[in-house]
């Protein structure tokens, strides 16, 4: 049976640490795409000037390459959220017939033609397409990186490679991320999400429509809560 | 107009006394560095910021007899160089007369240069985070005068002149050479674009320690010329697409949808 909804329902879907991981990276990768993009091409070049010209590009490349690392990896072992934050990992390599179903009828929903939905988990298949991309991209960055940083430290050879690579993955990666922000803020039925990002709660119905198997597995949840809410005060 | 000019640098002249590498930091106002024992006579391993020149030794002892062949190192100058290519600030440049230079006002330290050539010549100053490395003297040369270690080299060795007569001259003397020494050969003359300081080598390149076929990275190649262009298309594609999808979702009425839903749900007392 279809469960009915109030505009005021609400689900909830990220914890603090999901949405600092969320941030810090999102704050991050502009920074370091606008300070990169000043190094990869001279047509960008005069857009640093801005923060103080490429030089200070470069160390803010650094800079806040080795905070994101620094946030992201310590925060990824703080309680419910870091837990939350590998569980999303795990589910990503989780990757089964429904995602796949999902992937099928992912192109029509981009442009707006709707199609049965097949019931999703917490990510649908798309979004975990995105995080693998972008989990893989961004270990790559890291690693490439950091040789670049510290050229001398590594064998030629490698350091020759990790300038492709780097570069390679930065401009891949905002390609992704161009689709992820029309998904999260321009497309009229996926960007009710972005209320996940900002204060954890997603609408009811939105989540039933979108992630079936999540909602019911989070409402299912709540009443083993609820559940054992009312034992414990019957207890008392 | 200005023509292509050609260091020949004939190695079965050179007597290794090292006063080109002398000369050198004295025109151009390089601080002397401390020095390392490498084998024999070297002192030096690589070319740096402060030392755009040097000579390395290369002992041989066969059939009872101790034969040690010199090289002098420094840039190459090739008509397509891969520091060049690979600089991310258009400082490198050619001129004419076939020299590669650095143009130090736009260089801005990157290294991107130090790890594409192929012989590892240019080096980044950790002082003033500028990458250097041999100018071919074309303060000089542009002023009628010998590139400083030309103009030094005792036994005349290192030999400056117009591209066309120098690579005549160096082909006469790898015949001459050839007679005594059946591996000589000239080197750098067809690598790189052709190089604008051509040796004539005794022996085979890497009895000097010199790489056979220095070419440009495949890596640099793949960088630069790959995926740059390629990255931008991939981004300038999901452009249109997003433009695309938000042209699509207005034209099927999505977003009215939407709002009137909104609306609605409102007028329920949802709220
Ligand atoms: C998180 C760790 C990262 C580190 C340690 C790092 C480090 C570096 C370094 C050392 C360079 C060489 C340029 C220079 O010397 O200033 C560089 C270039 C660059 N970086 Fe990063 N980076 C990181 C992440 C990223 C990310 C996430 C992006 C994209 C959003 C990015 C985009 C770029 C671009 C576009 C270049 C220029 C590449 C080229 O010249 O082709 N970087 N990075």
């Amino acid at each position: 049976m279809e469960p009915t909804f109030k505009k005021s329902d609400k689900i909830f879907r990220f914890t603090v640490g999901e949405r600092v991981a969320h941030w810090s990276h999102a704050i991050s990768f502009f920074i370091l795409l606008f300070t990169g993009l000043g190094m990869i091409s001279m047509f960008f070049r005069p857009a640093v000037g801005i923060v103080g010209g490429i030089d200070v590009a470069r160390n803010i490349h650094r800079v806040v390459a080795v905070l994101f690392v620094v946030v992201f990896v310590v925060n990824l072992f703080i309680g419910e959220g870091g837990r939350n934050v590998r569980a999303w990992v795990r589910e990503i390599l989780a990757f089964d017939k429904k995602d796949l179903a999902h992937f099928m009828i992912f192109p029509f929903e981009f442009f707006g033609l709707h199609r049965p939905y097949p019931p999703q988990g917490k990510f649908n298949g798309g979004e975990k397409f995105n995080s693998a991309l972008m989990i893989t991209g961004m270990v790559c960055l890291v690693i490439t990186g950091f040789m670049m940083w510290f050229p001398t430290a590594i064998p030629r050879v490698i350091l020759q490679w990790a300038y492709p690579a780097h570069a390679g993955f930065a401009l891949l990666l905002t390609a992704v991320l161009l689709a992820h922000l029309y998904l999260s803020l321009l497309h009229p039925d996926s960007n009710q999400a972005l209320k996940g990002m900002f204060n954890g709660y997603v609408p009811a119905k939105f989540a039933y429509e979108h992630y079936e198997k999540w909602y019911y597995k989070v409402k299912s949840e709540e009443n083993v809560k609820e559940q054992a809410k009312r034992e414990i005060a019957a207890d008392g | 107009m200005t023509t292509r000019k050609l260091v020949f640098t004939d190695t079965s002249l050179c007597t290794g006394c090292k006063a080109c590498s002398v000369a050198c930091k004295a025109w151009n106002d390089l601080p002397p560095e401390k020095t390392d024992f490498v084998t024999s006579y070297q002192v030096q391993k690589e070319t740096t910021a402060k030392t755009w020149t040097y000579i390395s030794f290369h002992e041989k002892f066969a059939n009872g007899k101790m034969t040690m062949r010199m090289f002098k190192h420094q840039c190459y100058h090739c008509a397509d160089p891969s520091c060049m290519k690979a600089c991310s600030s258009d400082a490198i440049y050619k001129t004419e007369s076939g020299y590669t230079l650095i143009d130090h006002d736009k260089c801005i330290g990157c290294g991107y240069c130090v790890s594409s050539c192929p012989w590892e010549v240019p080096m980044v100053d950790p002082e003033t985070k500028k990458s250097y490395k041999c100018t071919g003297c074309i303060d000089r040369v542009e002023n009628g005068m010998l590139p400083a270690c030309a103009f030094t080299c005792q036994p005349g060795a290192i030999q400056f002149g117009e591209y066309n007569e120098m690579i005549k001259k160096a082909r006469i003397r790898l015949a001459e050479v050839l007679e005594f020494y059946p591996n000589a050969n000239l080197y750098g003359e067809k690598l790189m674009g052709g190089t604008n300081y051509v040796y004539l080598l005794l022996d085979k390149p890497d009895t000097y320690g010199l790489p056979k076929n220095p070419s440009t990275p495949w890596s640099l190649t793949l960088w630069k010329s790959v995926i740059h262009p390629l990255g931008g298309v991939a981004i300038g594609a999901a452009a249109l697409a997003v433009i695309a999808g938000v042209a699509s979702n207005a034209a099927l009425g999505n977003y009215r949808a939407k709002k009137e839903n909104a609306e609605n749900s409102h007028m329920e007392g949802g709220e």
